[in-house]
């Protein structure tokens, strides 16, 4: 890498170099057999150059032709991507603990017994299908600059995701457990994947309507998905996102706060640093309902004349930074998962949705599927609900928020808590 | 490298293994407005080895060629791991050792078109939209996809394919006060960079929708009678069948095993499927998957009834069924998984308008906006539809999301165009994406699905 900076600053005004290499072991089971184990090492980095405030980007896995890539960098600055920001000076970030050391004795075979404790749990309990896999990865990024940063960020992480499948199909009830290093899936858990799915078999026609939803935390991703694109920096900054006036405004019901947490290292991939080298710290988007931020990159920051938030963030070497966020939290309230169920009385528990990537997300739209929906009454499960949808805008049934569950899970999208609804349209094939 | 990747192989103790190199060369380059966002060409490469021992498989991916050898070592540990713990031992289908380079046919191949002209070519397309007083703004993206792939096996197989994709694509956004609406667009394919050029009308038709769904009425909730234009009718062929054709999505599931059994009458008479990447001309092209198994036409059910599915090598011997040569990787990160190539509705014989009149009063949905399946449930959007009323389409609609439970529909569909129309972008992410992916379909009529709405 130093080399290659060298190069570098030879032909631009400002270089930033962003690499990274990882090692991911991964066990499946499906139907509670041992199926597959695979492995993957990568590595790659990514050199953005400017020069006369043009930008210019390339990316290589290896780094054994590194005048190739400069060339390649080079070559793109030449389509003139503008670009009038600095590249940051930062250090004394910091300490977060995000590699635990334990990761290095989790081999397959640890993780194929742990697979197949889980499937013992179920044995006998359960005629679902029941699928578990295991995964561990440890990487490293590290990103530099032409003004003198040098920031590397090791970190480790281990999952177990377990499914319970219903018959013919792949809707489930799952539930992740997460961890810097290996950690057993808790009882708690896998009681509840066993009980809600025995109690959800019966197959319910509740008539379309208006009614009560009861958003897991896997779920939930689908609503705040589209509170993320509205506040994200590029946005706001194309005119595009229907927040971009509202800064202060109440726009949600205000029992809702949703926070970026980069710095929280109770979870893998806390970060001090996003990936221009920007410092990260943690950002209310949404405090009691309120809109409090929108979120940047460097690049953004630049064009909104704005402070970049330390959200400069990429799916990989293969792309730009965008700006992003990566450590989303919502605020835990107060209530366990059998007193929203019996504050919500009636209504729909969207346990498993499809489809939350359709629709007008900018706008605040969503028109999903449930799979599974499963239907309450009198505050208990008492089926599943097929071939039916939600809708809504999130910026009206935001507003109706009337229960928040006291457990943050790992998810899609963030960490989240269950979040219970009032008065959501819901259409089922009657 | 052939002989680089035999030597890898040569040290390998097991009972199968192959190897697959391949270099990938992506020319990217982004509008958002009119700000040039993104503009990068750049070359990277890696290998994918697997390995089959005592009756376990398994497979590391490696972007050093210094980690070639612990890769091998690693995927032999696992392979015999997975081993002694299975209770079920992988076969693999037997299948001809193949020696044979595939270059594709191009119409203008990408890598001699300049930089600055695949810009200015964007830049011209972008103009369209952003000429409009509506429209807020654009995010258009031009790619070039280029994948170099050499396969090598033990049983003898040495194999070059090279896959060229070229694709421009991206969304309008439309904008009246508070509202906003997107429509999408997309172009390419895999016959080379001629399959961009001369395409304003595309950009002048999709502009002319985002702006015409500003003054379009959110659909109503409820169970509607349908037709589905010929893309929105391929994405439900890929979502809700397609992929309940490939075998290892149904392998453990005894369940969905004992539904998606062959002979078993699914569909109605009109119905008729099929996978076929062999077709020339379409996006998802190819001679041979990244197992070294050549592609062949694989007809997944001929008038209503299950005739066949998609498989790999293992999952052809584990169902006891022919070969078809769909096990695809995304590219060198990935071992391959089972992927629809070319998927489409056959096409009937009724033209679009008597199929408009036997509708009567419904429903007419256009374009896809993303899909999504879990075992016999669907979801998909479409970007916007039509009231039909006696046959004639009326007020536009907006905001349209369909449901349906698999099994019901295709028993409810009874009227199949003859207007089959492939797509030029598809797509697929079943873990890995699938640029690649094609699928398509005549218009065909639904008798009712449940419709999302506010």
């Amino acid at each position: 890498m130093e080399r290659l900076m060298e190069i570098a600053k030879k032909v631009a005004d400002r270089v930033e170099i962003y690499s990274e290499s990882g090692a991911y072991d991964g066990v499946s089971f499906e139907n509670a057999r041992l199926k597959d184990i695979d492995s993957s090492l990568q590595s790659g980095a990514g050199l953005l150059l400017i020069k006369d405030g043009r930008l210019g980007y390339a990316y290589t896995r290896n780094l054994i032709d590194r005048e190739g890539l400069v060339r390649n960098a080079l070559a793109s600055i030449k389509g003139g991507v503008e670009a009038g920001y600095d590249l940051p000076l930062t250090k004394d970030l910091p300490e977060l603990k995000t590699y635990d050391a334990g990761i290095e004795d989790l081999t397959s075979t640890k993780m194929v017994d742990e697979c197949e404790r889980i499937c013992g749990e179920f044995a006998g309990k359960t005629e679902g299908q029941l699928n578990v896999s295991a995964g561990r990865d440890a990487s490293t990024v590290r990103v530099m600059n032409s003004s003198g940063t040098d920031l590397s960020s090791r970190s480790s992480s281990y999952y177990a995701y377990t499914a319970l499948y219903y018959p013919g199909s792949y809707s489930s009830i799952s539930r992740v457990t997460l961890g810097k290093k290996f950690v057993p899936a808790s009882p708690e858990d896998l009681d509840y994947i066993l009980g809600t799915y025995n109690g959800s078999l019966k197959e319910v026609k509740p008539a379309t309507g208006r009614t009560r939803v009861l958003f897991l935390p896997e779920t939930i991703y689908a609503l705040i998905w589209r509170l993320k694109a509205a506040t994200q920096g590029k946005s706001v900054y194309e005119q595009v996102s229907p927040l971009k006036d509202k800064l202060g405004e109440k726009i949600v019901s205000d029992r809702l706060t949703v926070l970026d947490r980069p710095l929280d290292d109770t979870w893998p991939g806390a970060r001090a640093f996003d990936d221009e080298g920007t410092a990260c710290r943690d950002v209310p988007i949404v405090e009691d309902g309120v809109l409090r931020n929108f979120y940047y990159d460097r690049y953004y920051a630049w064009k909104m004349n704005a402070e970049s938030t330390g959200h400069g963030f990429r799916p990989g070497i293969v792309s730009r930074v965008t700006p992003s966020l990566e450590h989303t939290v919502i605020k835990p309230g107060t209530e366990s998962f059998a007193g929203l169920l019996k504050k919500m009385g009636k209504g729909i528990i969207a346990a498993g949705v499809m489809g939350a990537h359709s629709g007008n997300i900018l706008n605040g739209d969503f028109s999903i599927g449930l799979s599974p929906g499963l239907y309450v009454e009198d505050g208990e499960i008492v089926g599943q609900v097929k071939d039916a949808m939600v809708a809504g805008n999130i910026y009206d049934t935001l507003q109706n928020v009337i229960g928040i569950g006291d457990r943050l899970y790992p998810a899609s999208m963030g960490k989240f808590p269950a979040v219970l609804l009032d008065d959501v349209s819901f259409a089922a094939k009657g | 490298m052939f002989d680089k990747l035999k030597s890898i192989l040569a040290g390998a103790d097991t009972d199968y293994a192959d190897i697959r190199y391949e270099v990938k060369k992506e020319t990217k380059i982004g509008f958002s407005g009119r700000e040039l966002t993104l503009m990068s060409s750049s070359s990277t490469d890696g290998h994918v080895v697997r390995v089959l021992k005592g009756g376990g498989f398994s497979s590391v991916a490696f972007t050093r060629p210094e980690d070639a050898e612990k890769a091998l070592k690693t995927a032999t540990e696992n392979a015999i791991l997975i081993s002694k713990r299975t209770k079920k031992p992988v076969e693999l289908a037997r299948t001809e050792a193949v020696k044979d380079t595939v270059q594709p046919v191009l119409d203008e191949d990408p890598s001699q078109v300049s930089a600055d002209e695949k810009l200015a070519l964007l830049r011209e397309y972008n103009e369209i939209p952003l000429g409009n007083e509506k429209v807020a703004t654009t995010s258009l993206a031009y790619t070039d996809l280029v994948r170099e792939k050499f396969f090598v096996s033990t049983e003898g197989t040495e194999i070059r394919e090279d896959l060229v994709t070229v694709r421009i694509s991206g969304s309008i956004v439309a904008k009246d006060g508070d509202l906003t609406q997107t429509a999408r667009l997309g172009f390419g394919g895999s016959d080379g960079f001629g399959k961009l050029r001369n395409r304003k009308g595309l950009l002048e038709e999709r502009t002319g929708i985002a702006v015409d769904l500003l003054k379009a009425e959110p659909v109503t909730a409820g169970t509607h009678r349908v037709i589905l234009d010929q893309r929105l009718a391929g994405v439900f062929t890929h979502e809700a069948f397609g992929h309940f054709s490939e075998a290892d999505l149904i392998e453990d599931s005894p369940t969905m095993r004992e539904k998606m059994q062959l002979g078993a009458e699914l569909g109605t008479e009109v119905l008729s499927i099929i996978d076929d990447p062999t077709v020339p001309h379409q996006l998802g092209h190819y001679r041979y998957d990244d197992e070294g198994v050549a592609a062949r036409p694989t007809q997944l059910m001929k008038d209503g009834v299950l005739v066949g599915r998609l498989h790999s090598r293992r999952t052809a011997a584990a169902f006891g069924e022919p070969l078809s040569g769909h096990s695809i990787a995304e590219d060198y990160r990935f071992a391959p998984i089972i992927r629809m190539g070319c998927i489409f509705i056959e096409p009937g014989e009724t033209g679009f308008d008597e199929l408009m009149q036997r509708l009567g009063d419904g429903l007419y949905l256009v374009n896809p906006m993303g899909g999504q399946t879990s075992g016999e449930n669907f979801t998909f959007g479409a970007q916007y539809g039509f009231v039909v009323k006696g046959g004639k389409k009326q007020q536009m609609l907006r905001d349209i999301n369909i449901s349906g439970n698999l099994y019901h529909t295709l028993e409810s569909i009874t009227g199949v165009g003859s207007d089959l129309k492939l797509g030029e972008v598809g797509g697929c992410g079943k873990g890995q994406l699938n640029v690649r992916s094609c699928y398509g379909a005549p218009h065909i009529l639904i008798e009712d699905v449940v419709i999302g709405g506010r």
